[in-house]
């Protein structure tokens, strides 16, 4: 849109244009449908969660329902008075910020070496994806066996017989291990794509002017990889303060392992409380957009400054 | 540059688009009755099966991993195709819970889909309070002395009756014969003994089983769950604090390993194949899939109804399935043939011999081709008359949540017994009094 604006007026375009419907309207005209399939696909849902968790829906009579007293904001009052919602969020958060830092360490060291130039690199990437390609819930059955207790695979190793998906905080470990084993690879392949674009003859200059390895990875390779990390993490992060499938198979959400989905899935599917699930749901996608915000501002700051150089 | 604030609000529209897509209407013109009543429901006519209009019957039930389903639709059609019934079948996922949503989903978009729907046996108080099933008492009523009378109370609610029994299922001590002469009559004797022979293991993971699992003791101990007016919680009373110790015990002492608090059914059966075990919980399932593959207790093992608890008597707690009838099926004579073939004693006996699905008819287990290829028949029946229904409640799952979460603290040592069951029962009575 702004490239249009800036077409300066009096060019035969404008002034063919303008004859027949106003560019303005054109544009909008033009992206119409796909703001008509945003708002079926996304405003609607969102619009309708939103009103579903203003009311209360009688569990043991069909059709009866009411506004949630007080002004409709009764169930986000016994979400956020219920010490379940609250230990779910520090839950969810710890699962976040120690998942989204493992993966990304590691996921920046898989992605330098399979940058790497050397025979085998292809089937390395190959391989490396697989764990990503897994679907999640077989993902949880492959690590529910082996930290199985008392005689699984890890505990014969270890020479132990601690009950992992049974302890706190074993439990929740568990399962950022399995997260991080399931999803560093996407993190890789997001770092990898941005290194790519990474013009050698960059490195050829600092080459000649004498710059050290760490030089160049520091001052080269980490500035210019900015805005793929950025991105990766925003992504991730995104992603893993919803989680819901590892807990969900692993320890059915208990242990020290209730995270936001999954006490909203317990409430809205398995309880039947719409409204007060409604309303779970909408506190967690505050909670997201409240990171994903403040995302933007700390960091998204920089990459314009980045791109800006 | 704006992409990173694109993506940032792109990937919020899709999170929130996750986070609150499963939202599905909950709302339904029809409204009645309040309380644990159901008032004003449709009654089936026992005779519109006799000879109701042509068509189809749809049957729903979850994924068809033995056949049975199959094997249903099949004999209904050879029986009655020539006189222009059909039967068609609809399979769910596997799982529980995901056949209630798909099944409530299509209840309030009014759809006949599923003219008859196999029930799991916990949900006909929430399905019937919501006045999607028939009224099936006049059926019933014609000849409730054919069925065996525990698994008929899981079809009964609010004075009535809302289905007919499929199949039922209870759970049984497995021991092994070659490690005990013979099963434990009480459950402080399996406790015992089992910290000699290896231990017990059973369904201790914080889900559904384990509320069986504590349950089949609680009942044994003259424990109940709600007052008879299903109003109230009686969770928190002496006899359920003295089940609850025993399991607790149990595990402090080592007769259970504590591993038992994360086991569900598919883990329960790996640690007995194992061998290191003298003793199982487990439903009827296990008695064949035990004896297979790489089992290390083939031929080793028997089993035998739940004993008793000292000073109380025996129980049991009842799974299975019944048939319901939809209230917006367009054929209610023909969509309750089909109900009623499912528990003819034809195919209630195949059922038992091909399926392992125990019959609901007590006359099937003295049948001699039965006697003769389930060695366990007798124990079985035993078993389910023994056992009894889980609460029957619409706010059910809640109710169920607050056993199984507190008892597991307890069986892990988050908890003493008393503490769990007192906060089980605060639980309980804020369920009762959801909306």
């Amino acid at each position: 849109m702004e490239a249009a604006s800036v077409r300066t007026a009096g060019t035969p375009t404008q002034a063919r244009r303008s004859k027949g419907i106003p560019e303005r309207r054109l544009a909008w005209l033009m992206v119409s449908p796909s703001l008509i399939l945003i708002a079926i696909v996304a405003a609607y849902p969102i619009l309708y969660a939103i009103w579903l968790s203003l009311h209360e829906y009688s569990v043991r009579v069909a059709g009866l329902s009411r506004w949630a007293s007080p002004a409709g904001l009764g169930n986000y009052k016994k979400a956020l008075s219920d010490p379940a919602w609250w230990s779910a969020l520090e839950h969810t958060l710890i699962f976040t910020v120690a998942s989204v830092t493992l993966e990304f360490g590691l996921g920046l060291g898989m992605a330098l070496a399979m940058h790497a130039a050397f025979r085998g690199q292809g089937a390395l990437r190959t391989v490396v994806l697989v764990p990503w390609a897994v679907l999640t819930v077989v993902t949880a059955i492959m690590w529910q066996t082996m930290f199985v207790s008392p005689y699984g695979f890890v505990n014969t190793v270890l020479g132990t017989q601690t009950v992992w998906l049974g302890s706190e905080p074993q439990a929740l470990i568990v399962i950022i291990l399995a997260d991080v084993w399931k999803t560093t690879p996407f993190m890789a392949l997001l770092i990898l794509a941005g290194l790519q674009v990474i013009p050698g003859e960059v490195y050829e200059a600092a080459e000649v002017d004498g710059a050290s390895t760490w030089q160049r990875f520091s001052r080269i390779t980490l500035p210019l990889l900015m805005p793929a990390i950025l991105v990766a993490l925003i992504f991730r992060t995104l992603d893993a303060l919803r989680i819901f499938d590892l807990p969900f198979v692993l320890t059915q959400g208990q242990n020290g392992t209730s995270t936001l989905s999954t006490i909203s899935q317990e409430t809205f599917a398995t309880n039947r409380i719409y409204g007060l699930g409604s309303a779970m749901a909408v506190l967690t996608f505050i909670v997201v957009m409240i990171v994903s915000f403040s995302y933007i501002r700390f960091v998204g700051g920089n990459i314009r400054g980045l791109a800006e150089d | 540059m704006r992409l990173p604030l694109a993506i940032g609000a792109l990937a919020a529209c899709c999170l929130i688009v996750a986070a609150c897509g499963g939202s599905s209407s909950s709302s339904s013109s029809s409204s009645g009755g309040g309380g644990g009543s159901v008032k004003g429901a449709k009654v089936i006519d026992p005779n519109s099966m006799n000879n109701p209009p042509k068509g189809t019957v749809k049957f729903c039930q979850g994924q068809d991993t033995t056949g049975i389903g199959k094997d249903l639709i099949k004999s209904f059609n050879a029986k009655f195709g020539s006189q222009g019934y059909k039967a068609t079948l609809t399979q769910f996922p596997a799982s529980a819970d995901q056949q209630r949503t798909q099944f409530i989903q299509r209840q309030q978009a009014k759809s006949d889909d599923c003219d008859v729907f196999s029930s799991d046996v916990i949900w006909t108080a929430e399905f019937s309070s919501q006045k999607w099933l028939y009224d099936m008492t006049p059926y019933i009523d014609k000849a409730r002395s054919k069925y065996i009378a525990a698994p008929l109370e899981t079809v009964h609610y609010s004075g009535k009756y809302w289905g007919v029994p499929e199949t039922s299922d209870a759970g049984f001590l497995f021991y092994r014969t070659d490690k005990v002469k013979s099963a434990p009559t009480t459950w402080q004797q399996v406790y015992q003994q089992a910290g000699q022979q290896g231990g017990i293991v059973y369904q201790g993971a914080p889900y559904e089983g384990l509320t069986c699992n504590y349950l089949e003791l609680a009942f044994a101990a003259g424990g109940t769950v709600l007052s008879p007016d299903g109003k109230k919680s009686t969770i928190n009373s002496p006899q359920n604090v003295k089940a609850l110790q025993l399991m607790v015990d149990g595990i402090k002492s080592g007769d259970a390993p504590k591993s038992v608090t994360t086991y569900q059914e598919p883990q329960t059966d790996q640690a007995f194949t194992s061998g290191r075990y003298g003793f199982m919980r487990n439903w009827t399932y296990a008695y064949a899939a035990d004896n297979t593959g790489a089992s290390k207790v083939k031929g080793k093992y028997q089993v035998a109804p739940l004993p008793s608890f000292e000073g109380g008597g025996k129980a049991g707690i009842l799974g299975g399935h019944n048939s319901v009838i939809s209230v917006y099926t367009k054929n209610p004579g023909l969509a309750l043939k089909l109900a009623d073939f499912y528990a003819s004693d034809a195919f209630q006996k195949k059922a038992l011999l091909k399926y392992s699905q125990a019959a609901i008819i007590p006359s099937v287990y003295s049948d001699p081709d039965v006697k003769k290829a389930i060695p366990y028949a007798p124990q079985l029946l035993q078993a389910l008359s023994q056992a009894k229904a889980r609460p029957v409640s619409p706010v059910y799952p809640q109710i169920s949540q607050a056993i199984y979460k507190n008892v597991n603290d307890a069986l892990a040592g988050r908890a003493s017994p008393q503490d769990a069951l007192k906060k089980a029962n605060s639980q309980i009575t804020s369920a009762l009094a959801t909306f």
